[in-house]
């Protein structure tokens, strides 16, 4: 019934957009159809070169790079929300962590006077420069971890809307290469199978109201959705669900994971407002087809869709 | 081994964490601990023993914990009753410590939590004077076969200020050099000084009249044992050497046939565990060896439940189990995890998650120990200090080399002394304390029947004898008699040996 997608993962999501507070004024970040937009920023590559060459670099400007350092970041999947509410994160927050990070550093550099050093014996002048060497490492790996840091919160302040597509973005970026290391030569099921467990088992509680920990997800290769199987009986109940990696993407961070008490477990025909999903009555009981409607959030702010808010809302 | 699936599991561990220390009310969060329900803590014992077995890089581990840490941060900040802007800093300090001090990389990069001891110490923490030369100068031939002999005399010193005596346990001759492995001793005056020993009046000479520089190197936390280091190192065919100290006659050091290696009659047997079962293991060992020993006061009560901070940790061990199954070193059928379990249920440990039901036998060694504890009776007359000469080469197990240097019995502990060689790369704080770097299992057990567990205690390398740093096991429980023979029992992971060794004791004057 169902065949791989062609479309692109965020066919089912609208455009949503952030206020950040960036120089002496309150600018907009917006996102739409997979990209990140500045609308205060005309050229913010000139920008870049104006950083590069002394200037200060404008938050926004900071933001969208962050978005590109991150987007194929698995790491992000942990850090990232679960559920739709996602994670609550002010812009003061960012300042507030940022400026934790900044003391001297992890071996109190700069603390050592002038004039404080006498001439060292050749073992001791080896001994040092060992040290020295070690500490730049130190310096260079803290500033590059708080800058991280920085990053990912700068992320999570863009709001709930940003940081699903995020975590969707992610996990589009990584899907289609289950079988190939990444970059460092790691395998990426591992994370992947996290992301979708630590998502998934909290879907399924609201969907059949099993305890989450016992909700156990792998990745599904191969044709058709997968598997949903549910076995034992109260507290010996246990849900094993096999899906494709980029369920999370394709579906949790569209928002469409639960519609209607049906568990989707597939996008059949991608859309916005209007989609059609393969969606589970029940464990164990045969997909159906359902055409689904996405109803815009009233507290969400003005705009088409979601412009400001959280996820949509999907209902049959 | 399967790698892929120790990181799921690990990375799958987290989550459930996660889940689980949100579930907790806002006001247990806000209570101000850094780790509530231990689910951190859980997290990384299981990642430090996933590393240990080497399912999980320590990059990987580093990443993971760095990781959940900020996740955590970030969502207790969230929490209503926090204020804005100084609420994820407070977070992030109780949560996300600075990145340089959590992650096992960073601490192994670092040599953080090394239990290594190197070089000369300052004066007064013992009898460490170099004097001698260092280097390539005490090295032996590369051809030169090892020797090992042990000795057990008394080299008495006496001048102006002070009189004491040097009792030389053993004697070893190695690629890396040759020396004495000692302890001294003070008689007077009362006030132990170790500042007071003549160190620069000792000598020794060989068979043939040669004279060699000595450079005295402490070993062992206590101060008193030493090493002594002969520059350069006598021939191999060398048939004695003349220890002389100040105000004193020469003490003659037979150092039997030149071929002497010392190996004693070592019986080997292979073993067949896994490594998922070698650690469970350890870890079992650890764990009695953290249960307080009986206290020297009669009428004070004995304790014979494990500490806090293990029970505390054992309650991951049920986790350690899943994630060694996961990657495959461990296997559901291995009946190591049922021995913990039963070990848990003795050591008062009652939330270990360890599934698998407890199991009926345990360990001769094990029981031992425990009935030790449950005993709850000091001895009546403790041993005095004292030590003992025993020196044995063992077979090569899991790539590391121990040469027995002897025992010595102070102000209540007993120690063995060791010297390792092989694959032994610097130490670093594994699961529970254990040092994975140093994966054997030793055990001594006495004339009479007991088994002390061997728990590494402290490590020092010296200047160019890397490869064969000297390592105090601290014996659990201490010796209660002065034993006339000890069987040793050293167990790698694919191996065993025993040995059985005379014993010379002597005790200070």
């Amino acid at each position: 019934m169902t065949t791989m997608p062609n479309d692109d993962w965020f066919t089912c999501l609208s455009r949503c957009q952030a206020v950040v507070p960036c120089g002496s004024g309150q600018h907009v970040v917006r996102w739409e159809a997979g990209a990140l937009e500045l609308d205060n920023h005309a050229d913010p590559e000139a920008e870049r070169v104006l950083a590069a060459l002394g200037g200060g670099k404008a938050r926004c400007v900071e933001v969208a790079e962050a978005w590109t350092r991150h987007a194929a970041d698995l790491t992000v999947l942990l850090v990232g929300p679960r559920g739709p509410d996602g994670i609550v994160v002010g812009w003061e927050d960012v300042d507030a962590a940022d400026a934790y990070g900044a003391g001297p550093g992890p071996m109190g550099a700069g603390r050592l006077k002038p004039g404080a050093v006498r001439r060292p014996s050749t073992m001791l002048a080896a001994a040092m420069a060992r040290a020295s060497a070690q500490r730049s490492q130190l310096l260079q790996e803290h500033a590059e971890a708080r800058q991280r840091r920085t990053d990912l919160l700068s992320l999570l302040a863009l709001g709930p809307a940003f940081q699903v597509r995020l975590a969707g973005q992610v996990v589009a970026a990584h899907a289609s290469l289950l079988g190939e290391p990444d970059e460092q030569g790691r395998s990426r099921r591992p994370a992947l199978t996290a992301a979708l467990e630590g998502r998934l088992a909290l879907v399924a509680e609201r969907w059949i109201g099993i305890d989450p920990d016992y909700v156990k997800a792998s990745l599904h290769a191969g044709p058709g959705w997968g598997s949903a199987e549910l076995t034992g009986r109260g507290e010996q109940r246990r849900l094993q669900v096999s899906l494709p990696a980029d369920w999370v993407a394709r579906v949790w961070a569209c928002g469409l994971a639960l519609v209607g008490r049906h568990l989707v477990v597939a996008v059949d025909r991608a859309g916005w407002p209007d989609a059609r999903v393969l969606a589970l009555p029940a464990p164990g009981a045969e997909p159906v087809l359902l055409g689904v409607h996405a109803r815009p959030d009233p507290a969400a702010g003005p705009g088409e869709g979601n412009t400001a808010g959280d996820g949509p809302h999907w209902e049959i | 081994m399967n790698r892929e699936g120790a990181e799921t599991y690990l990375r799958l561990l987290a989550e459930a964490a996660m889940r689980r220390a949100l579930a907790a009310s806002p006001g247990q969060r806000l209570a101000g601990s850094a780790d509530p329900g231990g689910h951190r803590t859980r997290l990384k014992l299981v990642g430090q023993a996933l590393a240990t077995v080497g399912a999980l890089d320590f990059g990987t581990l580093g990443d993971i914990l760095v990781d959940f840490n900020l996740a955590m941060a970030v969502r207790a900040a969230s929490d209503p009753g926090r204020g804005p802007g100084q609420a994820l800093a407070t977070s992030l300090a109780l949560h996300g410590q600075p990145v340089h001090q959590l992650p096992m990389t960073w601490g192994v990069r670092l040599g953080l939590g090394r239990a290594e001891v190197t070089g000369p110490v300052s004066p007064g923490a013992g009898p460490a004077r170099p004097t001698g030369p260092t280097g390539p100068e005490r090295e032996t031939g590369p051809d030169d076969a090892d020797r090992f002999v042990p000795v057990g005399l008394k080299v008495p010193f006496r001048d102006a200020d002070v009189t004491g005596e040097l009792f030389l346990m053993s004697f070893t001759r190695t690629r890396a050099g040759a020396r004495f492995f000692a302890v001294w001793n003070i008689r007077a005056p009362a006030l132990r000084d170790v500042s007071l020993i003549p160190f620069g009046q000792f000598t020794v000479a060989d068979d043939r009249g040669a004279r060699y520089g000595l450079e005295f190197a402490p070993s062992g936390d206590s101060g008193w044992t030493s090493e002594v280091v002969l520059c350069p190192a006598p021939p191999p065919d060398a048939r004695w050497l003349d220890v002389t100290a100040p105000g004193s006659a020469a003490v003659r050091v037979g150092l039997g046939a030149p071929d002497a290696g010392g190996t004693g009659n070592a019986l080997v047997s292979k073993t067949e565990t896994s490594p998922g079962e070698h650690l469970l293991a350890t870890i079992g060992e650890r764990l009695l060896t953290a249960v307080p020993d009986q206290p020297r006061n009669p009428w004070r009560q004995a304790t014979a439940v494990a500490p806090p901070a293990l029970r505390h940790m054992a309650a991951g061990l049920g986790d350690i189990v899943g994630a060694l199954e996961a990657a495959d070193v461990l296997s559901p059928l291995s009946p190591v995890p049922a021995r913990l379990a039963t070990l848990c249920a003795s050591l008062g440990i009652a939330e270990h998650g360890i599934m698998a039901p407890p199991a009926r036998q345990l360990p001769e060694p094990w029981l031992s120990v425990l009935s030790h504890y449950q005993r709850r009776k000091p001895e009546p007359v403790p041993l005095l200090d004292g030590y003992a000469a025993m020196t044995a080469a063992l077979p090569e197990l899991d790539g590391i080399g121990l040469t027995l240097l002897g025992l010595h019995h102070s102000e209540g502990g007993s120690s063995l002394y060791v010297l390792a060689r092989g694959q032994l790369p610097e130490a670093f704080l594994g699961p529970f304390g254990i040092d994975p770097t140093f994966p054997l299992s030793v055990w001594l057990r006495d004339s009479g029947g007991r088994w002390h567990a061997a728990r590494p205690a402290e490590r020092r390398r010296s200047g160019s004898r890397d490869a064969e740093p000297t390592m105090r096991l601290q014996l659990v429980p201490p010796l209660t008699r002065a034993t006339p023979w000890a069987e040793v029992l050293a167990g790698g992971q694919t191996a065993e040996v025993r040995t059985r060794l005379p014993l010379r004791w002597g005790y200070p004057s």
